[in-house]
């Protein structure tokens, strides 16, 4: 029996195989022909699809905007940061990123979730903002100018190794990285606590009688999210060599909820398909004028309004359609299955 | 001796300006609130309505237009602005189920598309607008500049204007039944979605003005609204969403904690601690100081 979750989640994985499969070509053709740019480009577009997709489980899933992920963006990319100008290891920084936005975020998580709906948004993008600001002025973590000079680090995978220094390289790394926060967050939604997110969601009130514990599922969940978003900032001084206290700014968390608007709210993969979306068109219209806020501002606002499920939500039916045709589900519960309506994606928006 | 001069030379000017700062935010968070409070929308590009009532007014004053008339005629070029806006933005999605998210996320895309276009159209250098008080006068052994004085005694009688308007007019009673109840005030004969129009334009020609009053002090720049934005959103939240005197508490309040501590502490300092006070007011009290529009 496959339900409307599991069969948009499904429709969700076939999305993301593309996205890999196209990725890697490129990342072919890029090494090949000796492109370091381009690849430069993709890999941040990639870094920043993970902060999307921490936005996007809290927004998609259980329903709180948040206002301030590019806190704990922040907070990995800066732990990442002092970890590597003391010992270059990639495992250790990650592993030291994990830990500081897993704190972070259980102590945001105790201050935030105290709050609902616009109080949250506001409460998160106040959070931020303090920290961004503590940072800041603070000159250990080299103030207003950030810190600059981290070493060019070389991962090693048992008996490989391959340099950050290598844009084809590095960008595989980072692709790997997003795609397994990606399947590891893809797996927990289908699990018993998933479910109980999206019922959150959709009615918070009568969770508690069905027996579950409203405060525990959202605090995970923001937990989650902020790993999520620590683990991407971790691999953002790799690619750049540098971090600034911009990483922790409102216009990081608003590029991710943009992301996460045209990608396609509570679909997941829309927010990395978003994310690449949005460095397309800033470098695309970039090109031609330096106005490419009022374009990206428009898409937004349409977006919002008339395309509440992003362009996931324009091909996705399409996927599901394939496979229900595949596993012949179409015959037997014609009325219980309808293709583009998934659940998540109907509640996110209406 | 040292302890009166600190009082008469430090302390005292800094307040005032802190004063000037204080009335200058009240205005704009003025409209904030009152756009909340009625309509239960975060408008998130308010920020940048009160930069396009600077630019506004710095374009009508390379037409020639005396200041004077500029202070009447920013906020009515803003009010159908602010109605246009919620016609065609904020109504559409009003009813959706999250109405909040929705509505501040239409509103945030609108301040990125209002920023850049002011880019466009003006430029991105600042600008800054000749003070159109000079001099200074002295009161009580401090000096203060004409033109802040003059801004902390308009700014004080539009905000006592609007309170009489909406607590103690018929068109405020009005503004104030859509709010409580708005079926209820439609069956009364209440035209609820002029009310509703009206009152964004009213809170939008609000932080207009905020932009041609603050023009001559803090300079005019495409992002200008984003710095102050937060300030306002901080003394919305902490005065209570939608209340018209917490705001005005709050705001005197913050902005005096603003101005003593960059003295007594560090200029760099003075953001996290307001906006630390306003998570802590989300935390523990987040309805906020006082109650909401409609509701008392």
């Amino acid at each position: 029996m496959v339900d409307r979750l599991t069969l948009s989640m499904r429709a969700s994985h076939v999305l993301a195989l593309a996205l890999v499969l196209l990725a890697l070509a490129l990342a072919i053709i890029g090494a090949a022909a000796g492109d370091t740019f381009y690849l430069r480009l993709g890999t941040e577009a990639l870094i920043f699809a993970g902060l999307a997709l921490s936005v996007d489980l809290l927004l998609g899933f259980s329903g709180a905007l948040s206002l301030g992920q590019a806190l704990y963006f922040g907070i990995g990319a800066y732990t990442s940061t002092v970890v590597l100008m003391k010992v270059p290891s990639f495992w250790l920084a990650m592993g030291a990123a994990f830990a500081t936005s897993f704190v972070a975020s259980v102590i945001g998580g105790l201050i935030a979730n105290r709050v609902r709906g616009v109080y949250f948004a506001l409460i998160t993008f106040g959070m931020a903002q303090v920290v961004a600001k503590i940072v800041y002025n603070t000159r250990e973590l080299g103030a207003s100018d950030g810190m600059i000079g981290v070493p060019v680090i070389d991962i090693g995978f048992g008996p490989f190794s391959v340099s950050a220094g290598s844009p084809a390289g590095f960008f595989v790394i980072v692709l790997a990285t997003i795609m397994i926060l990606y399947g590891i967050t893809a797996y927990l939604l289908d699990t018993p606590f998933g479910r109980v997110l999206t019922a959150i969601k959709a009615n918070e009130k009568r969770v508690p009688f069905l027996g579950y514990s409203v405060r525990q599922a959202r605090m995970a969940c923001y937990v989650l999210a902020g790993v999520i978003a620590g683990l991407s900032g971790a691999l953002y001084p790799m690619l750049r060599g540098f971090v600034s206290p911009e990483l922790m700014f409102f216009m990081t968390s608003g590029n991710a909820v943009i992301s996460v608007i045209l990608g396609g709210v509570g679909t997941l993969i829309g927010a990395v398909y978003g994310s690449i979306l949005l460095v397309v068109l800033k470098s695309f219209i970039g090109s031609w004028t330096e106005h490419h806020l009022i374009v990206i501002g428009l898409l937004f606002i349409a977006s919002v309004m008339f395309m509440p499920k992003g362009i996931i939500g324009l091909v996705r039916p399409l996927i599901e359609r394939m496979l229900l045709r595949r596993n012949g589900l179409a015959a037997k519960t014609p009325t219980d299955i309808e293709p583009g309506l998934s659940p998540t994606a109907e509640g996110a928006r209406q | 001796m040292a302890a009166l001069d600190y009082l008469q030379f430090v302390l005292a000017p800094q307040m005032v300006n802190g004063l000037a700062l204080g009335i200058a935010v009240i205005l704009v968070a003025l409209g904030l609130t009152i756009i909340f409070g009625l309509l239960d929308v975060i408008n998130m590009s308010h920020g940048e309505f009160y930069a396009i009532g600077a630019y506004i007014a710095l374009a009508l004053a390379a037409l020639g237009i005396n200041y004077w008339l500029l202070l009447a005629a920013v906020p009515i070029l803003m009010l159908p602005l602010g109605m246009l806006t919620e016609r065609v933005l904020v109504r559409p999605v009003f009813d959706s189920k999250d109405r909040h998210v929705t509505t501040l996320l239409v509103t945030f895309g609108f301040s990125l598309v209002a920023e850049d276009v002011l880019k466009l159209v003006f430029g991105p250098n600042t600008q800054r607008p000749a003070t159109p008080i000079s001099g200074a006068t002295e009161l009580f052994g401090i000096f203060i500049p004409n033109y802040r004085l003059f801004l902390i005694v308009f700014g004080t009688l539009v905000v006592l204007g609007t309170a009489y308007v909406v607590y103690r007019t018929r068109l405020g009673a009005m503004v104030r039944a859509a709010a409580f109840d708005r079926n209820m005030a439609a069956s009364l004969g209440v035209p609820v979605s002029l009310v509703y129009s009206g009152t964004f334009g009213f809170g939008v020609a609000l932080a207009g003005l905020a932009g041609v009053l603050l023009a001559p002090i803090y300079s005019v720049f495409p992002t200008m609204g984003r710095d102050f934005i937060l300030l306002a959103f901080t003394v919305v939240i902490v005065g209570g969403m939608g209340s018209i005197w917490g705001a005005v508490v709050a705001g005197l309040l913050l902005t005096q904690v603003q101005a003593l501590a960059s003295l007594v502490i560090s200029p760099v300092w003075t953001d996290p601690i307001v906006f630390g006070t306003m998570v802590a007011f989300l935390v523990f009290r987040p309805q906020g100081l006082f109650g909401k529009l409609g509701h008392g």
